[in-house]
């Protein structure tokens, strides 16, 4: 499908009967928030993370972890992945408040070769030795309903890792995202469907639309916990194709859409013009800046515009803060 | 230069290798990806393939083809694992390449009858991609689009067994040159965007370039042979060092500094890095055995 057709179908899709109402009473709850400075990869951040994941009240004593980076493929200079130094910091952050086991998985979207996602040495020699990295594209997978069933599919086949997790750790790239405006903890589900069952790229979930693939996985995955890497982002023509944006901030909640919320609006773009994220407002809660409490550095220090396709200016607003 | 056939002293070499890759075999006669998953048709298959082309025993391929025959449904296919079947599909143009090698002909005609009754979905062109999106190649879902992978097993199944002038193959072969990356490769599927061309992946050229031997088409290939020859020493991971020296040596490229390369990072993987598929293709290219030519 051309991208102008399926933004067609999904604006389209906005005001039709296929999504139900449009959130007309989006769920109220009051969400932390929290930004971290993070100017570049070099700080360490494991003792500031695990700081506001106990703050935030993450119970993670005793159980076992499993961290989703977003690899998709590696391109020199690109900020298309989670960077290592994040990931290594919240896998830490992990062990340092007890967890049992910490695990690392990706099912990477465009690649096979797990060299370049989590078994790539970058990543590797810089975690504890505890924590193991695990490549979800193969292996097993547990058939788990589809709670959500717009996209008609009966049951997500989803990697046999995440579905055994006490703790599902979400860890975004901050993107743009030529399909669906904007990738963050929700769009970073996909990772954990295998590549064995989906393909490379995971064409089936395309087909029957990314946005309510996206909704459909919300419904049915439950993400504990989101640390988005926004110290350097990507803009314009993402996930794959932008430019490095430095935006010097982690942004972490308890709550994914209030993560991914606040991400875009430091981004620039108004959530409730987002269609995933507006509808996901229907059961999860965090998508109004009223219910969201921020904390940590001002946003006013990180928030910024980033260039996008002509397609999503639209979805642009702000000034949010 | 032509890449020689190993001496048996050389393949003898392998046998560490081949234990090790045994040493996943589960009871049920299947191997899984990694040590302590499932049995999966892909590292089944592909470490049948690696033992017929080893020094190995064929025989000690036996309950690994069994673990296989037993997954093919009704309509030919096989999938990714008996507790999803009916997906993975794609593992049938593997299957029915072991089939052929070890002459399980019922097994076979099944297989391809499903990888001839299957086809990838056409898509009006989208000019940001500038690729023919009216070719039908392989999909890795049924009834979804064409990608570099699954069409290249497609093809390289209906070569050996004989239908590689098969209509469906002829325009298979078209699919994979208009996804070639016009400085050369391939990645997943697509070539360019924007008239900027996407980076090629190791593994997927080598199989595509696999795909196209022996054909009127492999005249088309240069520049991909080119880029992987020109790479070779920034390739590290086993995967694409593998697909690689598949690829190249088939075309009579010297493969003698990457296979040592892979040989080393064979011998030196981790318990939890080794992909029994990935290590079966590894073995499969250290044998010199040109099991991908009919």
């Amino acid at each position: 499908m051309k991208r102008r057709e399926f933004l067609k179908g999904a604006a389209l899709l906005a005001n039709a009967a296929a999504f139900g109402q449009v959130a007309p009473n989006p769920v109220r709850q009051s969400c932390p928030v929290t930004l971290l400075p993070m100017p570049d990869y070099s700080r360490d951040m494991e003792k500031e993370i695990a700081s506001v994941m106990a703050a935030d009240g993450l119970v993670i004593k005793g159980k076992r972890v499993l961290i989703k980076p977003n690899f998709v493929e590696a391109h020199g200079g690109r900020p298309i992945n989670t960077h290592p130094a994040v990931i290594a910091g919240t896998a830490h952050a992990c062990l340092r408040l007890g967890a049992a086991e910490v695990f690392v998985g990706e099912a990477s979207g465009h690649r096979r070769d797990p060299w370049f996602s989590v078994l790539n040495p970058s990543l590797r020699s810089i975690l504890d030795k505890r924590v193991r990295c695990l490549d979800l594209n193969h292996g097993d997978a547990i058939s788990l309903e589809n709670r959500g069933r717009m996209t008609g599919l009966p049951v997500f086949y989803v990697a046999r890792p995440v579905a055994e997790a006490d703790i599902l750790i979400s860890l975004p790239k901050m993107k743009t995202h030529h399909y669906a405006g904007v990738t963050l903890s929700l769009k970073n589900l996909f990772g954990t469907l295998p590549g064995i069952y989906y393909g490379w790229p995971k064409n089936l979930l395309h087909f029957k639309g990314i946005e309510r693939s996206i909704l459909d996985l919300a419904r049915s995955i439950k993400i504990h916990y989101v640390l988005v890497d926004g110290a350097i982002g990507m803009e314009g023509d993402g996930p794959i194709m932008g430019k490095a944006r430095p935006v010097g901030v982690l942004v972490l909640s308890a709550f994914p859409l209030a993560a991914d919320a606040t991400a875009s609006r430091l981004m620039g773009f108004d959530p409730r013009k987002i269609l995933y994220l507006v509808q996901a407002g229907r059961f999860l809660p965090g998508l109004r800046a009223e219910d969201i409490s921020l904390r940590g550095e001002n946003p006013r220090k990180f928030a910024t515009r980033f260039e996008c396709l002509d397609d999503f200016k639209p979805m642009q607003g702000g000034p949010f803060f | 230069m032509s890449n020689p056939q190993p001496v048996k002293e050389e393949r003898a070499g392998l046998a560490p290798f081949i234990s090790r890759l045994t040493a996943l075999f589960l009871p049920d006669g299947g191997c899984p990806y990694y040590k302590g998953g499932g049995s999966s048709a892909e590292p089944t298959l592909l470490a049948a393939l690696a033992i017929f082309s080893s020094v190995a025993p064929v025989g000690r391929a036996k309950p690994l083809l069994d673990w296989a025959v037993g997954l093919q449904s009704d309509d030919g296919s096989i999938g990714a694992d008996p507790a999803h079947s009916d997906q993975g599909k794609w593992a049938t143009s593997q299957a029915a390449f072991v089939f052929h090698h070890f002459g399980l002909g019922r097994n076979l005609k099944r297989a391809l009858d499903f990888i001839l009754s299957s086809k990838s979905l056409t898509l009006p062109d989208d000019p940001r991609t500038g690729q023919n999106d009216g070719l039908s190649g392989w999909s890795w879902v049924q009834g979804t689009f064409g990608w570099v992978e699954p069409t290249a097993w497609a093809l390289l199944a209906l070569h050996l067994a004989g239908l590689g002038g098969h209509p469906r193959a002829v325009e298979g072969r078209r699919f994979l040159l208009d996804r070639q990356i016009p400085s050369g490769g391939w990645n997943y599927g697509n070539p360019a965007l924007n008239d900027k061309d996407l980076l090629p992946f190791w593994d997927t050229t080598g199989l595509a370039l696999l795909a196209l031997k022996s054909h009127p088409e492999e005249r088309r290939v240069i520049q991909s042979l080119d880029l992987l020859e020109k790479n070779q020493e920034r390739i590290e991971s086993l995967c694409g060092l593998a697909w690689t020296v598949l690829g190249l040596q088939n075309y009579g490229r010297d493969t003698h500094r990457l296979k040592t390369r892979l040989f080393d990072v064979m011998s030196s993987l981790r318990e939890d890095e080794l992909n029994a598929a990935h290590f079966s293709a590894g073995l499969t290219a250290l044998s010199g055995e040109k099991v991908f030519a009919a």
